[in-house]
């Protein structure tokens, strides 16, 4: 049986910073406690049941009430929450949590297995990513503090999928579990408990007083870690004009936002009281094709538009210079990173492009580019590459939906596109296994109409991603599929884009992630 | 009168029944699927169905209007989509929010531009005149959302006197609402100040030609009374037609105003369901649209009547 224990990250670093220096790290403490922090929120919410709602604005705040039995860390690596270990048979096929002891929920009642068990079952019947527990044979709690899954077969990616933050299994009390979809009570173990939600207005949270942090860390690490509740109340009020949360940054009404429009921020550097605080590949900008509407069925074509294309020229235009061209569908950073398919990337090439159509047998078929002007930068893109796209001698027309529209028509309207823009955010950032989830059996996204007929190559090496025993196998199995896509032409990624975030200068700790945290941020008076 | 008031509401039946079947149909046609947000990208097209299932959106086009109508008629507005809660408690936690915005914008267009227009009118061809009727036509053509940021940047960000955004709620602080309101007010107001304040002035000016003006100055009545009491009320028949319109604009919400001021009121509610395809919500919220607009109409008929005696509604007239 292999078990492991978590040192955290931050543990392990402070502990060899201690060897260096002679001194260990001693355990975050907030510098000054008490305030009320009052962010800006660019997205409206509509629940907070967090099993039920895959949206980043519910999540920006349930993330703050809830935790898991494991999450992920600063690096994207999975760690325990409310796991104290984890530990796993030599089979494979069991996976044994010992709960950390003493955590209490917001409504008072200790924490056991029990509640575990039942959330795990309200998740299986109304979690949206309810597919990771495909593979689980049976849950069971053999004792208070202890809960087992066993697999029907052995997953090695298994605790990669259970700590995913894209719509978690939070842990809420067992009586809660009965709730029917979107309508839990916000009740959970997180450092921040519930007050009040007006809809469309502003939800509010407060320090919970009986909050044990997660001694195994010395500090916040991507959602887990030590995390410690500074502030006396976090308030996130729904601000969707960007102007209007610019202007609450600016009089202090507001103490940190997001997304703050790139064309502010020059004006806003020059303001000492405000800090700009970035965060750069908060999603890769992409079109994805439709396989089942000629021209894109034809993959000479799909190669002529992918060489044809300036990203630089396309990025600028949808960002106003809020991006990077970085190749890749991971981030430099990962140890997973690789440059796999970069030959096919940015090749801004028209000459060539003009040779491929006419290989290709293209007699002028309209190339349809479906998007929308809810996400401007979409919008944007779709511009600047129907230009660039006309230049090669292409008929290209621009179809603008709202956004639930374009969703629609790439579903089911099979005939009426070519490509679709959207953006990969929170897959990305889960990791390499969820980035390509999109383009992977059973839905395909580049061929709705016939999901059944997909491109082999991808699915053998997508296959191998998720199935091999080792992480060296899965991350050479990553750049293989990374090499299909862009061979291929399943996807068609233009650049990074970066989100600003950004705070008052009396703002301390707040550093961007995937959603803004209010744990371990402290306001100076 | 009171014969001619329960007529009109009779006729409004077949008037909403047209607007909600008229909704309902658009809402159909328009793609975009509930399901497949609730049900996140990621899922499968059998978890989808299952959604779909569970709201009933599987069913028939008729089935499901007939069964929206039979919930009507029991009072039943439905559950929001993606809410989860009841329809009609989410729109009467709204109507206060837009409602107190409406009257302090109506409060503020009649205040301003009735003024206005009758200085402008008494003060014909002069620099006044002149002055009032730009500023009117300026009021009109600005766009509302370029006015409320402009707003926002002078009063909140440079001068600091007034909050950017928020709403309070005026039962537990009238000052704090007042504050949080006035700029959404103004910004909501300028437009209707000024198409007032150009009505108020054309209707006045040829009220102040008729003969019993020119009678009522011969008789050497001072200027407050002969427009006070003589012109004032004759100009009040056109002005309330317009400011009918007005009060049933300013209540069915701005969806930009409330927007950009982060107010949780009827526009907001219905701009983010069109968005989110939370239908039971869109076709509620059209149904009491239309339903303010059907009454604020009887209502300005009835001030009418009030206002000018020839006017009488009942049988033979």
């Amino acid at each position: 049986m292999r078990v492991i224990r978590w040192l955290g990250a931050s543990a392990v670093l402070a502990l060899s910073v201690g060897l260096a220096t002679g001194e260990a790290r001693a355990q975050f403490t907030c510098p000054v406690k008490g305030g009320d922090l009052v962010f800006g929120q660019e997205a409206k919410v509509n629940s907070l049941d967090q099993h039920a709602s895959s949206t980043i604005s519910t999540r920006n705040i349930a993330m703050h009430i809830y935790e898991s039995l494991m999450t992920r860390s600063e690096d994207n690596d999975p760690i325990p929450e409310l796991a104290e270990s984890v530990s796993t048979s030599d089979d494979g096929k069991v996976h044994t949590f010992e709960l950390r002891q003493g955590i209490t929920f917001h409504n008072g009642k200790p924490m056991t297995s029990k509640d575990v068990v039942a959330s795990f079952e309200r998740y299986k019947k109304v979690g949206i990513e309810r597919v990771i527990l495909n593979n689980v044979e049976s849950w069971e709690a053999p004792d208070p503090h202890t809960f087992v899954i066993r697999m029907k077969v052995a997953q090695p990616t298994f605790l990669e999928d259970l700590s995913s933050f894209s719509v978690p299994i939070v842990i809420t009390p067992a009586e809660n579990t009965e709730a029917p979809p979107l309508k839990m009570e916000p009740i959970g173990t997180g450092p921040f408990q519930f007050v009040e939600f007006v809809a469309d207005s502003h939800v509010k949270l407060k320090r919970f007083e009986g909050y044990k942090p997660n001694t195994a860390f010395k500090d916040r690490t991507g959602f887990g870690g030590y995390k410690v509740a500074c502030l006396d109340t976090v308030t996130f009020r729904i601000v969707t004009e960007p102007g209007a949360r610019v202007a609450g940054l600016e009089t202090g009404e507001l103490h940190a936002v997001e997304d703050v429009p790139q064309a502010s921020v020059k004006r806003l550097k020059e303001n000492k009281a405000i800090t700009i605080v970035p965060y750069e590949n908060f999603w890769i900008h992409i079109a994805t094709p439709n396989f089942a509407k000629p021209p894109t069925d034809n993959p000479l074509v799909r190669r002529a538009i992918q060489i044809a294309l300036d990203m630089e020229e396309i990025m600028e235009a949808a960002t106003d210079g809020a991006y990077n061209l970085n190749f890749g569908f991971q981030t430099k950073n990962r140890k997973v990173y690789s440059d796999k398919g970069k030959e096919f990337f940015n090749v801004k090439d028209p000459a060539k492009a003009k040779e491929l159509l006419k290989q290709a047998g293209y007699k002028g078929e309209e190339l349809v580019l479906l998007t929308n002007k809810d996400y401007t930068s979409m919008y944007n893109a779709a511009l600047v590459m129907a230009e660039q796209l006309k230049a090669i001698g292409m008929n290209v027309r621009l179809e603008v939906q709202d956004w639930p529209a374009t969703i629609a028509t790439r579903d089911k309207s099979h005939d009426a596109w070519n490509y679709h823009f959207t953006g990969w955010g929170t897959n990305q950032a889960l990791g390499y296994l969820a980035v390509f989830k999109f383009l992977a059996k059973p839905k395909p996204i580049y061929n709705f109409k016939n999901p059944e007929d997909t491109d082999p190559v991808f699915d053998a090496a997508y296959n191998d991603m998720i199935s091999k025993p080792t992480v060296e196998e899965r991350y050479e199995a990553f750049a293989r599929v990374q090499y299909r896509v862009m061979e291929n032409g399943l996807a068609l990624p233009f650049g990074w884009l970066t989100k600003n975030q950004a705070v008052r200068s009396n703002v301390k700790n707040f550093v961007p992630f995937r959603i803004p945290r209010m744990y371990n941020v402290w306001m100076e008076k | 009168m009171l014969r001619y008031v329960a007529h009109r509401l009779l006729a409004s039946i077949p008037v909403l029944f047209l607007v909600t079947l008229i909704s309902f149909s658009l809402m159909q046609l328009v793609p975009g699927d509930p399901a497949i947000l609730i049900a996140g990208l990621q899922a499968t097209p059998a978890e989808v169905e299952r959604i779909r299932h569970q709201l009933g959106l599987d069913q028939p086009f008729h089935v499901q209007l007939f069964s929206w109508y039979a919930h009507l008629l029991r009072g039943e507005l439905g559950t929001s989509l993606l809410l989860g809660r009841d329809v009609l408690e989410v729109i009467l936690e709204r109507l206060p929010v837009s409602f107190s915005i409406a009257l302090y914008a109506l409060f503020l267009t009649v205040l301003v531009g009735l003024l206005a227009g009758i200085v402008a009118a008494l003060r014909q061809n002069t620099l006044i005149d002149q002055l009032v009727m730009t500023v009117a036509l300026i009021g009109v053509s600005l766009p509302n959302f370029w006015l409320a940021l402009m707003l926002i940047v002078l009063f909140a960000v440079q001068l600091g006197w007034l909050p950017s955004g928020g709403y309070v709620d005026f039962r537990q602080d009238l000052w704090g609402w007042l504050r949080a309101t006035t700029l959404p007010a103004v910004s909501l107001a300028m437009l209707q100040m000024g198409l007032l304040a150009r009505i108020t002035r054309s209707t006045m000016l040829e009220v102040l030609r008729q003969d019993y003006i020119r009678t009522a100055r011969a008789k050497g009545l001072p200027q407050r009374l002969v427009v006070g009491k003589h012109a004032l009320k004759n100009v009040m028949i056109p002005v309330v037609t317009v400011l009918g319109i007005v009060l049933s604009l300013l209540l069915s919400g701005s969806v930009v105003i409330e927007t950009i001021f982060s107010i949780p009121g009827i526009g907001s509610l219905l701009g983010s369901s069109i968005l989110r395809r939370d239908y039971p919500v869109i076709q509620a919220g059209l149904l009491f649209v239309a339903t303010m607009l059907l009454l604020l109409n009887l209502l300005v008929d009835l001030v009418y009547a009030w206002l000018d005696p020839r006017i009488r509604y009942g049988r033979g007239e």
